[in-house]
């Protein structure tokens, strides 16, 4: 199988629909390379998934995407604006969701939705916590702590606190660790429905099959390197296997 | 001999030299003073010290926003070097001190604003020492190394202002003859070089070994194709 | 800010909902009072001024452990990367998470205070708003520090008691003005010296400063 590459120039005008452009982007932890020149784009809308072996550098290009962390070098745009630490507004509409449920285990559902619906701004931060509580399903646990949850219930929660304000890029990091298989279930039928409306999915995933199951694109990642970029109805698992080996 | 081994060496037989010259200034051409007796010649010693540790934590600090503000590694390397000769410099201002202080007032240790500043100094370099122990991963260390080393810096003014409103029986201020001044500039020389050249010294092995690091390690790869090679017989 | 407020909320109903903190910290604090009271008060050989310096103690111990417990909130589940996430400055993390603290330090203080006036016999009715004013300048000084370093010391796998050997050597200057203030008013009935009262302002505002700006590079996501 030839590895291709989108050939973006930094330099070509960029598509105005462009949800994300990595240009050039490499990462060193502690002296070494974790990434190294990945480039490509994710249109606005498009469901893509970031495949590779382990250690290839998958979560921390996520964390880059996220602006959690900063690429040590190349440029990361996001909806056509250079993204950086400080860039609170684009921060408005990026979500990301973890293995970690990223909850405050001690406060209710309900009580962890306001909050993050306070803190992005969202009008009427009870109503939407309300009305997030309904979509997953949870109203009627939702004044118990969190930490009394099964792990499908706290995921559940989790994918409503990245929801809450709306967000146009979702950004999961292994999500479908540990969930029974109805639950995985629901997390896809979630993912597809969130790409029908309209939302641009990132989706770092160990399982191959799945991801090119759910996901239309795939980039893969060896040795923190992009060496395949396709849409992922042109792709067979056991050759995206034979990749990351 | 490689190039830095013979500047090393240079700078090593200077410093000595100038030890020697300021020693013998000490021992034979400066008078000892009447009321403490020859321990007081310890002084000589002590001051150019104490303002060699300031320096070396002024180096420090510097260091440190340096490295907050461009996360360059050999920033934290400098810091570092510098901490750690300003803990073995501070010891030293902390011992002549007390000896001075058992010379002249018969006791060790007195609350005195100058040894207590002495030992708080000391103590928050050690401390940035131990911090630096304790935290694997470099790049993580060198900021929190960082973070620390500037507010420990910009807490020594106001450690110095504190002391102060300690009640002092010792009177600072001392009268130096001629010659006395001289020696005690002859001392500067050589304590200045040592500490110079010490913080010089650990930041190149520093540096030198984290190039070392850095070709040694390994890219990245993932796992392959692991074959089970076990033959007839081999056990399980 | 409103994020502030809205932070601060989360992080005492937390504690409302488990307890944990509060109750700890007050207990060491009186437990540290206690075991310096047996070892020197019973002999009254500690005089009444000298309690500055026992409640230092047990305000320091109490005090860091208060601090690594607040932020240890922030680690369970990786919490803090979504809070990282949220649209709202670092510094306003840094400002909630030390009004927090601050609270949770004086409700133990108002604690301990009376506690280590009762075991030592120290006679605050000289000068009760200046032993409060003090006290309060100090322990804001040393929050400010705490909060800091204990967001520091969280995200790292670090051994326990660093914590408190980071922060005691810088706020040693508090211990020193506020002993030694104590001391002049009340055993000395001098009036408060400004040059005292301007060294803990300056330490506050330099450390309070320094600390909102620097904060954001010591989170680890």
């Amino acid at each position: 199988m030839t590895q291709t590459q989108v050939q973006s120039s930094p330099r070509m005008s960029t598509p105005v629909d462009a949800a994300i452009e990595l240009l050039d982007i490499s990462k060193s932890i502690d002296e070494r390379a974790i990434l190294r020149s990945v480039t490509a784009t994710i249109p606005s809308g498009q469901f893509v998934t970031i495949l590779g072996a382990n250690g290839t550098g998958k979560s921390t290009l996520l964390k880059i995407l996220s602006t959690l962390i900063p690429p040590s070098s190349g440029e990361l745009r996001l909806f056509g604006q250079t993204a950086t630490a400080t860039s609170v507004d684009l921060r408005r509409r990026i979500a990301l969701i973890g293995h970690q449920s990223m909850l405050y285990r001690d406060l209710s559902a309900r009580e962890n939705l306001e909050l993050f619906a306070k803190l992005y701004g969202v009008a009427n931060p009870t109503a939407r916590a309300q009305q997030m509580l309904n979509v997953i399903g949870l109203s009627a646990r939702s004044s118990d702590p969190v930490r009394n949850f099964s792990r499908g219930m706290i995921q559940r929660v989790a994918i409503a606190r990245a929801l809450v304000h709306n967000p146009d890029l979702l950004l999961a990091d292994e999500p479908f660790a540990g969930l029974d298989a109805p639950s995985i279930d629901a997390l896809e039928h979630l993912l597809a429905q969130l790409h029908e409306a309209g939302k641009t999915i990132v989706l770092v995933n160990h399982d191959i099959e799945q991801s090119l199951r759910i996901a239309e694109h795939a980039i893969v990642l060896r040795g923190g390197r992009v060496v395949v970029d396709q849409p992922t109805h042109r792709l067979y698992e056991r050759e995206i296997l034979s990749e990351v080996r | 001999m490689c190039r830095q081994c013979k500047q090393t060496l240079a700078w090593l037989i200077t410093t000595m030299l100038f030890f020697a010259i300021a020693i013998a200034l000490v021992a034979g051409y400066v008078p000892t003073e009447a009321t403490m007796g020859p321990i007081q010649k310890i002084f000589y010693l002590h001051l150019p010290v104490a303002i060699a540790t300031f320096v070396a934590c002024l180096i420090c600090f510097a260091a440190s926003v340096g490295y907050a503000l461009q996360r360059d590694m050999k920033w934290d390397r400098l810091a570092s070097a510098a901490a750690r000769v300003s803990v073995v410099f501070c010891s030293v201002v902390l011992l002549t001190g007390m000896i001075w202080g058992k010379s002249a007032w018969g006791q060790w240790w007195t609350w005195s604003p100058r040894l207590t500043f002495s030992l708080v100094l000391w103590l928050l370099y050690v401390v940035y020492v131990m911090v630096r122990a304790s935290v694997e991963s470099p790049q993580r260390r060198a900021i929190i190394a960082a973070v620390y080393g500037i507010i420990a810096f910009l807490d020594v003014p106001l450690v110095y202002l504190s002391v102060r409103l300690m009640p002092d029986i010792h009177p600072a201020s001392v009268e130096l003859a001629g010659s006395m001044k001289l020696t005690l500039i002859a001392w500067f020389g050589p304590v200045f070089m040592l500490m110079f050249g010490l913080i010089a010294l650990r930041f190149r092995i520093d540096q030198r070994a984290a190039e070392l690091e850095k070709v040694e390690s390994e890219p990245i790869t993932a796992p392959g194709q692991m074959t089970w090679a076990g033959g007839a017989g081999s056990a399980l | 800010m409103n994020a502030v407020l809205t932070l601060i909320a989360k992080d005492l109903r937390i504690e409302a909902r488990n307890r944990q903190t509060l109750g700890l910290v007050m207990v060491l604090g009186i437990l540290i009072i206690t075991v310096l009271g047996l070892g020197l008060g019973t002999q009254n050989n500690v005089n009444g001024f000298s309690a500055t310096a026992v409640l230092w103690v047990a305000y320091l111990f109490s005090g860091v452990l208060c601090f690594e417990k607040t932020m240890a909130v922030e680690r369970n589940d990786a919490v803090l990367s979504a809070l990282l996430m949220a649209p709202i400055d670092r510094g306003v993390i840094y400002l909630a998470k030390l009004l927090g603290n601050l609270v949770l330090i004086l409700a133990v203080a108002a604690v301990v205070t009376p506690a280590g006036v009762l075991f030592f016999g120290f006679d605050l009715s000289a000068a009760p708003i200046t032993f409060a004013g003090v006290m309060a300048l100090s322990i804001l000084g040393f929050a400010a520090i705490g909060t800091l370093f204990a967001a520091m010391v969280s995200s790292s796998r670090l051994q326990g008691g660093l914590l408190a050997m980071m922060i005691f050597p810088i706020t040693l200057p508090l211990v020193l003005v506020s002993t030694q203030l104590m001391m002049r008013t009340f055993r000395d009935g001098l009036p408060v010296s400004a040059a005292s009262v301007g060294v803990l302002v300056a330490f506050d505002l330099i450390f309070l400063t320094v600390s909102w700006l620097v904060f954001e590079w010591v989170l680890e996501p």
